[in-house]
């Protein structure tokens, strides 16, 4: 009887160990995440304040503002995202591991017994598969709270002021901000951004947004392995399409501030991958994605 | 990759619905004949039957162009103008930089909206500020820091008065002018008051002070001018020389243009504060009240008391004492930034955030109808 229930219980898929430290780490961002949204306020007008005292530094130029507030994003970023790059990494690497190929095949009818080999392979190689989610969760709040902090900072239409005056910290003195200059290369961020073009009136700056956004999509790609990994390749070749989409619908209806942020936001991303050797320049061309 | 796509994707979605993006961008723009209220509401300007509260027409600027890359919202935020010809005329406050003339009297019975008369498209900057009608023609002021002096018969341009001392300064211009018959005053975001010559369009002074004016000036019954600021200061002005002085502090930024009656004005500021001064006795009539949360709209005068239309949404009546009580208050959420218009017996309170654009109300503060709009 003893011998049969050992081998029901080895026949279960091993669930990963309770390890202390992880754990610590998952309470300690849920924790911080509840607190940033349930004072969700708080964490915007904190980024009002960032952004309004980098814009007195700026010769009182929102554009550049908004430039340097994005690159200080990424900056205080950076360690989670390249935390994040390093273990997305490891798992596209693990798709193409010999052992769990085989296992894959051994396995293909025997989803439990999948599984759990692929616990256990995850811990011989070292790879936690949630660890990517703990750099994108602590980030959430000030992304989150980017989009109203830019269109909330941009005092071009009264309420925007007065909006303004509520969230900005005593010493920053309002009243000897405004006006504001809301105006950058001749656009005024406040507003949907339209350029009128041989009798069109076209928006520049959310095409750019939608065109950095595709560039970004498609020069990050995956390579292209085969097996498994083309189903990932597949997903994000998808996403190389709709996402400017999306980008573009988003833009062309808020103030040009925000696509401003996007743009800036996806030419940084671009060179962060490309300093960590991770840019597909191939990708670019039709037909010569790189495997 | 994928999984930082998907990410993306959800802080994109997830965002645009935490900020609120879709919400209000401005607060409305509100006039009114004895038959018919006039409502500047985002994105169209709305004639509403004074009678029943039922909607005329609308209008939402000029329809065409293709599509996906031509989604170019007009806003329709600054206050029309009724001339005496029964033009009105709207402004169409984003980057069109667009002034229409529209004749209520010509609508068209299928699409519901008023025949355009004329437009004016000059201008570089966006149009916050109420015009001025004097006589035939309408002193428009823009945020490109010229007021835009046009024939009221077909909206061609007489002149463009650069308010600015330079082409490198600014004069971002958001209030309504005033005139004295002799000269117009426009008051600007960049903390100062001007005076043209009504009729040689030339500026005959310009005066720096310590705030942004959001607001108009105001002419007392002494003959000055008074000009609020966000400086926290209400100042008054000699209309011939621009010598001025400050004569008053108060607690808050004064928004909202104050409104002469007889030897007072009145006005509040954004700490919720209520003010009566004395032009004569240079001092305040009693002790600034506060109701209950920021005023940004210009009190409106009705018989002996003043009503203040405050952020809650509420209406408070103010008598000649300082007394106050709570004339009207709203049911439901909704907040009061526009300054309330007295027309064809009743009061009308805009709203912003809230269910309805406009409500009604009788000279007792109970609610007749109201208007959300189609």
């Amino acid at each position: 009887m003893k011998n049969t229930g050992n081998q029901a219980r080895a026949q279960q898929p091993e669930l990963p160990r309770i390890n202390p430290r992880e754990t610590f780490k998952w309470l300690a961002v849920i924790g911080i995440l509840f607190l940033a949204f349930t004072n969700f306020g708080v964490v915007v007008n904190f980024v009002v304040n960032v952004l309004i005292l980098i814009y007195r530094f700026t010769y009182e130029s929102f554009g550049v503002a908004i430039i340097l507030l994005t690159v200080l994003i990424k900056l205080v970023t950076w360690p989670l995202n390249a935390q994040q790059n390093k273990l997305m990494k490891a798992q596209q690497e693990f798709q193409n591991d010999k052992e769990w190929l085989n296992i894959q095949k051994k396995y293909a009818k025997d989803r439990e017994k999948l599984a759990a080999e692929q616990m256990r392979l995850y811990r011989e190689r070292g790879i936690n598969p949630l660890g990517g989610c703990l750099p994108m969760l602590i980030q959430f709040p000030i992304l989150f709270a980017l989009i109203p902090a830019i269109t909330y900072a941009i005092g071009s239409t009264p309420l925007s002021i007065l909006n303004l005056s509520k969230s900005l910290y005593e010493f920053q003195n309002v009243a000897s901000l405004v006006p504001l200059n809301s105006t950058f290369l001749g656009t005024d961020l406040g507003l949907p951004e339209r350029t009128l073009i041989l009798g069109f009136s076209i928006p520049v700056l959310a095409l750019t947004a939608a065109v950095t956004t595709y560039l970004q999509t498609k020069l990050t790609m995956p390579p292209s392995t085969g097996g498994a990994n083309d189903q990932a390749a597949a997903t994000s070749k998808m996403m190389s399409i709709y996402m400017p989409v999306m980008f573009y619908f988003i833009c062309v209806n808020y103030a040009a501030g925000l696509s401003l942020y996007f743009v800036a936001s996806n030419i940084l991303s671009i060179a962060q991958y490309a300093i960590q050797g991770r840019t597909n320049w191939r990708n670019l061309i039709p037909g010569r994605q790189k495997s | 990759m994928r999984k930082k796509l998907v990410f993306i994707s959800f802080v994109l979605l997830a965002a645009i619905l935490l900020s609120g993006c879709t919400g209000a961008i401005a607060w409305p723009g509100l006039s009114a004949t004895d038959e018919v209220a006039y409502l500047a509401n985002t994105t169209a300007v709305y004639a509403v039957d004074l009678k029943n509260g039922n909607q005329l027409w609308s209008f939402s600027g000029e329809r065409g162009g293709f599509s996906f890359f031509n989604t170019n919202p007009s806003l329709f935020v600054s206050t029309p103008v009724v001339t005496e010809d029964g033009l009105v005329i709207v402004l169409d406050s984003s980057n069109k930089h667009l002034i229409y003339a529209v004749d209520p009297n010509d609508v068209d019975s299928e699409e519901k909206t008023p025949k355009i008369e004329w437009k004016f498209s000059d201008a570089d900057g966006l149009w916050i500020a109420q015009p001025l009608v004097v006589e035939n023609r309408l002193f428009a002021p823009n945020s490109d820091g010229n007021v835009y002096v046009l024939d009221l018969t077909n909206g061609n341009l007489i002149e463009a008065v650069q308010v600015a001392r330079s082409s490198e300064e600014e004069a971002r211009l958001w209030g309504q002018p005033v005139t004295d018959g002799e000269r117009v005053f426009v008051t600007t975001l960049d903390k100062s008051v001007i005076a043209i010559d009504v009729e040689s369009y030339e500026v005959l002074w310009h005066e720096d002070i310590g705030g942004a004016v959001p607001g108009g000036a105001v002419l007392g019954s002494d003959g000055m001018l008074y000009v609020g600021s966000l400086a926290k200061q209400l100042e008054r002005f000699d209309p011939a020389t621009g010598a001025h002085t400050p004569v008053l502090d108060t607690n808050g930024w004064i928004w909202g243009t104050p409104i002469a009656n007889g030897d007072n004005l009145y006005f509040g500021d954004v700490e919720g504060y209520f003010y009566s001064y004395n032009t004569k006795e240079q001092k305040l009539n009693f002790e600034p009240a506060q109701p209950d949360a920021a005023i940004t709209a210009s009190p409106l005068v009705i018989g002996e008391q003043v009503l203040v239309a405050t952020e809650s949404g509420d209406v408070y009546s103010f008598s000649a004492d300082g007394a106050m009580e709570v004339w009207y208050q709203l049911e439901g959420k909704g907040k009061a930034y526009t300054t309330p218009v007295s027309a064809g017996g009743f009061v009308l309170v805009a709203y912003l955030e809230s269910d309805y654009y406009l409500v009604a109300l009788d000279e007792d503060g109970d609610e007749k109808w109201t208007f959300a709009g189609k």
